[in-house]
């Protein structure tokens, strides 16, 4: 086989692009890793690359801080978001896909997106300050639900849209109301739609810095929040704050990565095919 | 059981209407197939009697019982989509026992009605895939075991052999019309394929734009097509028309000359006349009475194996396509003029309605 001299040019340039990108990406999660194993004493100076490795900072974060309540407030107040955004998602974007109309009609869900997060945050204060609701979970679940139900909806339409609308018909022939033939027949075949929906709303839920910011107190403090409060006005402990980075990171890596065959389509894929 | 009456069934989607004011009745264990080309309106009737859609106006009723307001689950029907419609979720055995499950049946007697029907299709070393491990014809065989596992009053098909290929669908239809025979349910049977059409049923219903042409066994649709659309519609190769109008005499005036029938239709009248193929005939030397001779040129001769089909031109400029058996070839030449036949018994006129 010949092989070009443009065709080996082109290989060689792609590949060493992908290696600068995989280096410009890779390297801030190797310097966090470092800074997270550096002795105390030289926290805050990332000009140092030769040191003894200490787990001090993570044995700090892991028994004498806030961050293992960080992580259950930001796991749980998730993992409760996403349960209802795909309880009132779901319905939602099979409406949509089986809509006949104005196939427009769609990207109605995305409006909410679209809006800068200002201005939802002070009516949502002043409603949450009244329902005494600040420095509460369930609070901050009230907010993120804004955003990650017309997300996990808009993700949704297009598994949706994969299932022919024959197999509801023929489910409620077989005996079923149309709400049974949702749940019973429909439903079960967009489950790898909703897992991978699922496992984005959480992800977006466990990444809020700004709604958790303004709505959380020291109870109800989500792990982004707790990171940031490492910049504290004695300086940054960057170390501590490594770690903390770290932990926030790597199951968000881990179900990204889960879930990329579906991400496509669910963020791309609810587009209207006229 | 299972007598389907439509009764000036109207149906629109927004302004345009589907549905013209059907009026059907179709007989208890009747196989009744609907015929017409794509887009007449088939599967939005089947539709409507599922109850998948809701009538604009008019009744349907299934052994004299009004059902036009009733749901789907209500009307005991089964339907077999051209698709198949086969949950990808469930097994084989799921798929076929989803029905009696909505009925509260126990899951003893399930499995045994499953088992039951899938002996009676060959699917019982399937039970346990799921349908994406299954081939077409499997599917197929799925849909329809889901169908009859029921026993429903009517059973509805749409176009269900339209994916299969040819060898295949010529097994399913056997396989089907067997069912129909030992079940004896009402069978109302969709496709777009007139042979399948011929070869099936009882009675066809030819549809065009939402409107019945014609109501009649296989005979009757192909001997004495009703409307112009059912003539020209249903034969292979299509009948050949003619434009022409009634003279004096109540002779045909046609671009081949004038002939002699009995009509009564008025002088004047524009028509449209037609002959099939099989029916051109080269002229006999012996010439019988009603036989017309008409002088064309050979202009194309294609071979069918048993058959050939001819294409002749009148010098008036009218096309005529013959069908010659095998052993006749030899007496059609290309690019000569022969004469040719035409009884006048088999000609069928049909009155241009104006509009
Ligand atoms: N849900 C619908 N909304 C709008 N038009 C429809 C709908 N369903 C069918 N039609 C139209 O009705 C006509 C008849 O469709 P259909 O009954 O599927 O035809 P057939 O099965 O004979 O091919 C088509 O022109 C189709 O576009
Ligand atoms: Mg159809």
């Amino acid at each position: 086989m010949i092989v070009s001299f443009e065709n080996r040019l082109s290989r060689f340039l792609g590949t060493t692009a992908i290696f600068i990108a995989i280096i410009l990406v890779l390297f801030p999660f190797l310097w966090i890793f470092l800074e997270s194993i550096k002795p105390p004493s030289l926290g805050g100076r990332p000009d140092i690359w030769r040191f003894e490795p200490s787990w001090e900072n993570w044995h700090e974060i892991v028994f004498n801080s806030n961050v293992p309540l960080n992580i259950l407030n930001s796991f749980f107040i998730a993992l409760i978001t996403v349960v209802i955004s795909l309880i009132c998602g779901a319905p939602a974007a099979y409406a949509f896909s089986r809509f006949r109309g104005f196939q427009g009609a769609r990207y109605s869900i995305l409006a909410a997106e679209m809006m800068p997060p200002a201005i939802l945050i002070l009516p949502l204060f002043l409603l949450l300050y009244k329902l005494e609701l600040i420095d509460s979970r369930v609070g901050v679940i009230t907010a993120h639900l804004t955003f990650v139900v017309p997300v996990v909806a808009w993700f949704l339409i297009g598994f949706f849209d994969e299932v022919p609308k024959d197999l509801e018909d023929q489910a409620m022939i077989d005996g079923y109301t149309r709400f049974q033939a949702f749940y019973k027949v429909i439903l079960p075949a967009v489950r790898p739609g909703l897992a991978a929906a699922g496992i984005f709303g959480f992800v977006l839920s466990w990444n809020d810095l700004f709604y958790s910011l303004l709505l959380t107190g020291a109870e109800s403090r989500t792990l982004p929040v707790a990171i940031a409060g490492f910049w504290t006005f004695r300086g940054i402990e960057l170390g501590k704050m490594a770690v903390a980075i770290l932990i926030a990171v790597i199951p968000v890596l881990i179900l990204s990565y889960s879930i990329q065959k579906h991400l496509i389509r669910g963020i791309g894929g609810s587009g209207v095919k006229y | 059981m299972g007598q389907v009456d439509f009764k000036n069934l109207r149906k629109s989607f927004g302004s345009t209407n589907i549905i013209d004011g059907l009026n059907l009745e179709i007989h208890n264990s009747e196989f009744l197939v609907l015929l017409g080309p794509s887009g007449c309106g088939k599967s939005t009737t089947l539709r409507l009697l599922a109850g998948l859609e809701s009538v604009s106006s008019g009744t349907i009723s299934i052994d004299g019982c009004d059902v036009t307001e009733l749901e789907p689950r209500d009307r005991d029907i089964a339907m077999v989509f051209q698709n198949y419609a086969l949950y990808p979720t469930m097994t084989v055995e799921q798929n076929i026992g989803f029905g009696l499950k909505a009925k509260k049946m126990s899951p003893k007697l399930i499995k045994e009605k499953v088992n039951e029907v899938a002996d009676l299709l060959g699917l019982t070393h399937l039970l346990n895939r799921k349908p994406n491990a299954l081939s077409g014809g499997q599917q197929q065989r799925v849909a329809i075991g889901r169908a009859i596992v029921r026993k429903p009053k009517v059973f509805l098909f749409d176009e269900p052999l339209s994916n299969l290929d040819a060898n295949l669908r010529l097994e399913m239809r056997a396989e089907i019309m067997k069912l129909h025979r030992e079940l004896g349910a009402t069978t109302i049977f969709v496709t777009h394929d007139q042979e399948e059409a011929m070869a099936m049923a009882d009675r066809i219903v030819i549809m065009d734009k939402g409107l019945i042409e014609q109501v009649g066994t296989p005979t009757e649709i192909y001997f004495q097509p009703k409307t112009r659309m059912v003539a020209g519609f249903i034969g292979n190769p299509s009948m050949n028309f003619m434009k022409g109008e009634i003279s004096k005499n109540s002779e045909l005036k046609l671009p081949i000359g004038n002939i002699k029938v009995n009509t009564i239709l008025n002088l004047g009248q524009h028509i449209d006349v037609g002959i099939r193929p099989e029916k051109i005939k080269l002229a006999d030397p012996k010439r019988k009475p009603n036989e017309n001779i008409v002088r064309v040129m050979v202009t194309n001769i294609e071979l069918l194996g048993p058959r050939a089909i001819v294409k002749m031109e009148h010098e008036s400029g009218q096309v005529l396509t013959s069908v010659v058996d095998h052993d006749e070839i030899g007496k059609y030449e290309l690019g000569t003029n022969i004469s040719i036949s035409l009884a006048s018994n088999a000609l069928h006129i049909f009155p241009k309605i104006k509009d």
